[in-house]
């Protein structure tokens, strides 16, 4: 069974196995032990409520609990821009109009600003390469379940997060691992590979980008062709999770990243779909849950928990007007007993 | 004999040949025949010192022949302390982006967009026909508005500066089409006419706001950064000698450099003298540029003098005529 829960210490080593295997473009998760560590223990302490609330961070943990091993992970950091500078390239339009000489031209402009600062930001998913079930009833559902157990966890504790909730996708690079954005701009400016900023970046450090970084904006109209394209276009292999967001209700909110120019996707917690329809129910324990079928419909179903927060997925069939039909061994996974309360939010809404 | 005086409205024809037979726009003496007329007009109130337009003022002058009373150049020196025609430079900056930690030390060229030379007097309108190109005729159109400038020092700036042509090819500039041409979508050409006959506004409408990284550029439009056009060679080497030096401003347009000095600091103010003339026959005598100490009829021309111990000078009677300075009275003059 799969099954969601806060990410522990001893999922150091198969996190660390992900994270090498990413490649770049992942700046959150770094392929380095002492940054993986440091990260698994804070949120371990966000889970328990021993850190500020500004400075939470709840890692998710997909376990196969057959294999016993930890096969993905997704992340919410409560503010971001808190601890280290949050900078995004803001795109903006500048008019020069003159009626005298009859001309009117229209230019894109990159602001650096550091807007987000304060905001929630969903980050960090990752999964191994040998779930992402392409095919089936259950295609694409580990990835979903890692993705909005995050929105059932914000539902829950609306306290510990900001208003507004982002998502950074990852920018669009070449099947050579190229950002045409990157060779035109931070190039020239940082004087190393995107792969290496990006490592820097990620490991928290952002000095280098107040010393390296054009403080002045930037005109889109002295950027080449192939780097103007990538304005705010995700790479492809993120365009399922674009989707994903975009169904949640999220919009690109007019930022991008400020080394491969990768969209920035906001929206109001309390719009996002998974937190607006969620709805309660009871665990009702059965002996004979229904089984799963091959329409593909499933709900993600929490425990409302935080330090033991928890979530699995059942088939449709097994949520009622007001309970959930639970296996045993899905109950005891939830760590709920006959009767308790759980969340509940459909994997897939039904027009899509 | 060719001499330099004020222009006069019925030099509008005599100048329009001069400048329509140039290659390159010069700005302050346009091609558009009623701007020109307005231009020439704007000399004359200057000249007569009109109150409107002080601040603003234009002093145009000719090279005439006058025995044929052909045009033969023109040169100017601007004012420019009018608030309502800001004076627009790029001042080319370097900001150094540095990361000790990561070992990363670049000087990263910017441009700004100023308005800082407003204010200091501008040397401009300099064309001449093509076949004196190069001659002294050249040295006598460009300096005798020192001569100028040095009689009544006190209208004129401390310091004074020149904007030297870009680098242009087939009416066309590198540094335009990276930069200006992006946001005012006219090609070089135009861009450079209207910036003749227009007023300031639509510079302020259309110029970026915001400062330029200069690495973004065109290759192209980087090398041509404070490069002189080869046509504007001989007034750059002429001004270098009078003792101009590079500064960090630029053409807005074409990126062509702006030369600045202390006014005082030139060779002709520097080396100039005054002394009363006694107009007769001069047989001998080395060439020297020579003017009248007169506002409204400024005049400057070549004579041979000789430059002796006393503070009277011989001058010959003809040249004396030719550039209204009767026996006894002061004159100017310099080596040339």
């Amino acid at each position: 069974m799969m099954l969601i829960r806060p990410i522990r210490s001893s999922d150091l080593d198969d996190l660390y196995a992900m994270a090498s295997s990413a490649g770049s473009g992942l700046t959150t998760l770094p392929a380095d032990t002492e940054r993986l560590a440091a990260r698994i223990e804070l949120s371990e302490r966000s889970f328990a409520q021993k850190v500020p609330i500004e400075r939470g961070n709840y890692m998710f943990a997909l376990e196969d609990t057959e294999a016993e091993r930890m096969v993905g992970v997704s992340a919410i950091e409560a503010q971001i821009g808190i601890d280290t500078v949050w900078y995004n390239y803001r795109v903006s339009q500048c008019v020069n109009s003159s009626r005298e000489i009859g001309v009117h031209t229209i230019n894109h402009t990159l602001y650096l600003t550091n807007d987000l600062t304060g905001s929630s930001e969903v980050c960090s998913l990752l999964l191994d390469k040998n779930y992402r079930t392409i095919e089936g009833p259950r295609r694409g559902t580990n990835g979903r379940l890692l993705s909005k157990c995050r929105f059932l966890f914000m539902r829950e504790f609306p306290n510990l997060f900001s208003d507004k909730v982002i998502a950074e996708m990852r920018g669009y690079s070449n099947a050579q691992g190229q950002s045409p954005f990157w060779d035109a701009l931070g190039r020239k400016f940082f004087h190393m590979e995107f792969t290496q900023a990006d490592y820097l970046s990620g490991s928290g450090n952002k000095s280098f980008v107040a010393e390296l970084m054009p403080k002045y904006p930037i005109y889109l109209a002295f950027l080449p062709q192939s780097a103007r394209d990538v304005v705010g276009r995700v790479h492809d292999n993120t365009r399922p999770a674009l989707e994903m967001l975009k169904r949640e209700g999220f919009n690109h909110n007019g930022l991008v990243d400020i080394f491969d120019a990768g969209p920035i996707m906001e929206s109001f917690v309390r719009n996002v779909r998974a937190v607006r329809e969620s709805a309660m129910r009871q665990a009702l324990i059965s002996k004979h849950p229904p089984e799963e079928d091959d329409s593909g419909r499933y709900y993600l179903v929490s425990n409302c928990g935080m330090a033991h927060f928890r979530c699995v997925l059942v088939a449709a069939a097994a949520v009622k007007f007001d309970t959930v039909a639970l296996s045993d061994e899905e109950a005891s996974s939830l760590e709920v007993s006959m009767g308790d309360p759980l969340r509940v939010i459909p994997m897939r809404y039904t027009e899509n | 004999m060719i001499l330099i005086r004020p222009c006069r409205a019925g030099d509008l024809a005599g100048i329009e040949a001069v400048v329509n037979a140039n290659t390159t726009l010069i700005s302050s003496v346009p091609h558009d025949r009623e701007k020109l007329s307005e231009r020439i007009d704007h000399s004359r109130r200057s000249f007569e010192q009109d109150p409107d337009v002080e601040g603003g003022e234009f002093f145009l002058f000719v090279m005439e022949d006058t025995e044929s009373g052909e045009i033969l150049g023109t040169s100017g020196i601007s004012m420019n302390r009018d608030r309502s025609r800001p004076f627009y430079s790029y001042r080319f900056d370097e900001l150094i982006h540095s990361s000790p930690k990561l070992g990363v030390h670049s000087a990263v060229p910017v441009l700004y967009l100023t308005h800082e030379l407003t204010g200091k007097s501008v040397l401009c309108g300099l064309s001449v026909r093509e076949s004196l190109r190069d001659t002294e005729y050249f040295e006598l159109l460009s300096r005798s508005r020192l001569l100028f400038m040095r009689q009544f020092r006190d209208l004129f700036s401390d310091e004074v500066v020149v904007e030297m042509q870009g680098v242009h090819e087939d009416k066309n500039s590198a540094f335009w089409d990276s930069l200006g041409r992006h946001f005012f979508n006219l090609d070089f050409a135009t861009a450079d006419y209207y910036s003749s006959i227009k007023s300031r506004t639509f510079i302020a409408e259309m110029m970026p706001q915001h400062p330029i990284y200069v690495s973004l550029l065109s290759e192209e439009a980087q090398a041509v950064i404070g490069q002189v056009d080869p046509g504007a060679e001989p007034a750059h080497r002429l001004l270098l000698r009078e003792g101009f030096k590079a500064s960090p401003y630029f053409d807005i347009f074409d990126g062509g450099p702006t030369l600045k000095a202390e006014l005082d600091s030139l060779q002709s103010l520097r080396l100039a003298k005054d002394k009363q003339a006694r107009c007769g026959q001069v047989y001998t005598g080395v060439r020297y540029l020579v003017s009248n100490q007169s506002f409204e009829d400024f005049r400057c021309s070549f004579a041979q003098i000789t430059d002796g111990m006393g503070d009277i000078i011989r001058l010959d009677s003809t040249i004396a005529d030719s550039l209204n300075i009767a026996d006894g009275d002061t004159i100017s003059y310099v080596t040339l």
